[in-house]
């Protein structure tokens, strides 16, 4: 993560999703990274920080993105974590957990659920014919619930579970998640489905980097224009 | 041995509010809002070099500031310079760390400078042991023993204050793995003394997956070192073989023969120990998971694998089979073969559960668990 700092999947992530954004990927930057992060899938088809380690939500979502951005999801199991995933929508509270046997965590809207959209497109570049073309493969409607129903602390900002106080990092991923569970697809496949009044309704995130689209679009774009910069010595 | 805070919300007597009693530190809760911006701004003075802090001084202040709050990164950083110096031991800051992890027993920050603490450890311990006689009284390896022993009781104290301690649990692997070198008497020491731990926390999924990475580990040790032995046994085929060579190979195959056996047994055990703690602890998912990726190893064990390569080596070489290589054959297939009817109890439990439970969310994981031994099993 830093000079001297720990190492896991996380900074994958990071990396990776920096370096497409800026234009700067090289096939030596990241040679053996998708390898590695396939490694730190285990037995419960989830994803470690590490390789050896239990299947973690935060940590799936980093191994998942990284290997889109890197265009190699193939090199997990997909069915195995689409069986993790899914069984972490926990079924009192509609919201999910980060780990087996844990507690639910409004944060987790969107390491957990986020995952099911890069696997439907994962999925369907394989054409799988069962996958829907209307919803992701959570139950949306129960996330809503829990994400606005429970997650909402009334002086605003939004918050991990009742009894929990606000901060920065739930508001975003609670919002994040929201967002998430509102809108299937995009384009001529777009389908929102609302929980409550349309006034409810978020803007779509991309959701590989959970910033807009559009945003992304943008970044691409601009630093297009630029080559990208080599190690050799001038 | 311990930290914490005492909740004090005003100073009432006119006296130090560091209380110590049968080697236990508190800290009066009121002085903190004093005590941690000083010792924080000074170190951070320190580091924009605006003021000069000596040696003792530093060492003094970061444990200051890292008792009260481990995850100030900064601090955990200037003392890895201190170290790199020379100027303090590492053996302190595991002491600090282990500390810190009284109270705050899930600090990231604290895990990874551990981890940095015993690479570096590590790194001595390898340089002292090319030199003649160390000189820091133990040999290397009776070091490394103790450290990795002192480093799963942290694990283990960690694990006890938080649950579901995905920290603690995970450096127990890294140690396992770097530290210990995942030796098949490590792995086994820590299957029986962390048997007793997860009987008593029935949900810690970070305690069960620990045991599910060692039993991976002796399947995957079981593997390597039956590849090994086929790869000698075919060896000693080809050159012309003395009767010792043939009485080495005899040992060798007992060896993993009885490796073999064991690790079925353990496996076994598994199953047994988490069937006994399904029945009297009704409704823990994790018990079930658990449950689910034992039988799934039991199934695919090297033990048959290990079978088939052994009777392999026969087939290719029986026209120059010597004396004693056959009979080795011969004992190798004797061994016992796992027994086949594991998914056949396992239907039969989750049946009786089915039938006797009262417990919602346990008949739910049994029905499941079914739906799973039919899909994944393909029984």
């Amino acid at each position: 993560m830093h000079v001297g700092g720990e190492v896991d999947v996380r900074s994958a992530y990071c990396a990776a999703s920096v370096a497409s954004l800026t234009n700067i990927m090289t096939p030596a930057l990241f040679a053996g990274t998708a390898e590695w992060i396939a490694r730190c899938q285990n037995w419960e088809g989830g994803i470690g920080g590490v390789p050896g380690m239990e299947a973690h939500g935060g940590y799936t979502f980093c191994g998942v993105a990284a290997l889109v951005i890197l265009k190699q999801e193939h090199l997990l199991n997909l069915r195995s974590l689409l069986h993790w995933v899914t069984g972490r929508q926990m079924r009192f509270e509609g919201g999910f957990q980060g780990r087996c046997n844990k507690l639910v965590d409004g944060c987790y809207s969107f390491w957990q659920a986020g995952l099911l959209p890069l696997l439907h497109r994962a999925l369907h570049a394989r054409g799988d014919p069962a996958l829907s073309m209307a919803h992701w493969m959570f139950d949306q409607l129960a996330l809503q619930e829990y994400i606005l129903l429970c997650c909402q602390c009334p002086a605003g900002g939004l918050l991990d579970k009742p009894g929990k106080s606000r901060d920065f990092y739930h508001t975003c991923y609670c919002l994040s998640g929201l967002a998430i569970a509102q809108h299937f697809g995009s384009g001529d496949l777009h389908n929102e489905v609302v929980l409550g009044i349309p006034e409810n309704c978020l803007q779509a995130t991309h959701p590989v980097y959970n910033i807009a689209p559009e945003k992304v679009a943008r970044a691409v774009m601009h630093f297009l224009q630029y080559p990208v910069p080599s190690l050799d010595p001038a | 041995d311990e930290i914490g805070l005492i909740p004090c919300p005003e100073a009432r007597y006119n006296r130090s509010p560091i209380v110590l009693v049968e080697n236990k530190l508190g800290v009066e809760s009121w002085c903190v809002k004093f005590l941690l911006p000083y010792v924080h701004n000074k170190l951070l003075l320190y580091r924009q070099r605006k003021q000069w802090l000596n040696k003792d001084e530093l060492t003094d202040i970061t444990c200051t500031l890292l008792l009260l709050n481990p995850d100030f990164t900064t601090a955990w950083n200037v003392r890895k310079e201190l170290i790199l110096s020379g100027t303090l031991n590492p053996l302190k800051d595991l002491h600090l760390g282990k500390l810190a992890l009284t109270k705050f027993p899930k600090s990231p920050e604290t895990w990874i400078h551990r981890r940095w603490v015993l690479q570096q450890l590590i790194q001595e311990n390898s340089l002292s042991s090319l030199a003649t006689k160390g000189n820091l009284g133990a040999a290397p390896v009776e070091r490394i023993h103790r450290l990795v022993q002192e480093e799963m009781n942290v694990c283990s104290e960690a694990a006890g204050r938080y649950p579901s301690n995905y920290n603690a649990w995970s450096h127990r692997i890294w140690v396992l793995q770097h530290l210990a070198k995942l030796t098949v008497k490590v792995l086994l020491d820590e299957l029986s003394s962390t048997k007793y731990w997860v009987s008593m926390h029935v949900s810690d999924h970070s305690g069960f997956h620990y045991r599910q990475f060692l039993l991976n580990s002796l399947i995957r040790r079981t593997v390597t070192d039956n590849n090994i032995l086929v790869q000698n046994q075919m060896v000693n085929e080809q050159n012309t073989s003395l009767q010792k060579e043939e009485e080495s190979a005899g040992t060798e195959a007992t060896c993993a023969e009885k490796q073999s056996v064991d690790l079925s047994r353990r496996l076994d055990e598994e199953m047994e120990l988490c069937s006994e703690l399904i029945d009297n602890y009704p409704g823990h998912e994790t018990l079930w998971c658990h449950s689910d990726e034992s039988l799934n190893n039991s199934h695919h064990s090297p033990a048959t694998s290990h079978m088939a390569q052994a009777m392999d080596v026969d087939g290719l070489n029986e026209s120059s089979s010597k004396q004693g290589y056959t009979q080795e054959t011969k004992r190798l297939k004797r061994a016992p073969v796992l027994d086949s009817l594991g998914p056949e109890m396992e239907y039969q439990f989750v049946d009786k559960v089915l039938s006797t439970c009262r417990d919602v969310d346990q008949a739910r994981f049994a029905t499941a668990y079914r739906k799973w031994l039919v899909t994944f099993l393909g029984q």
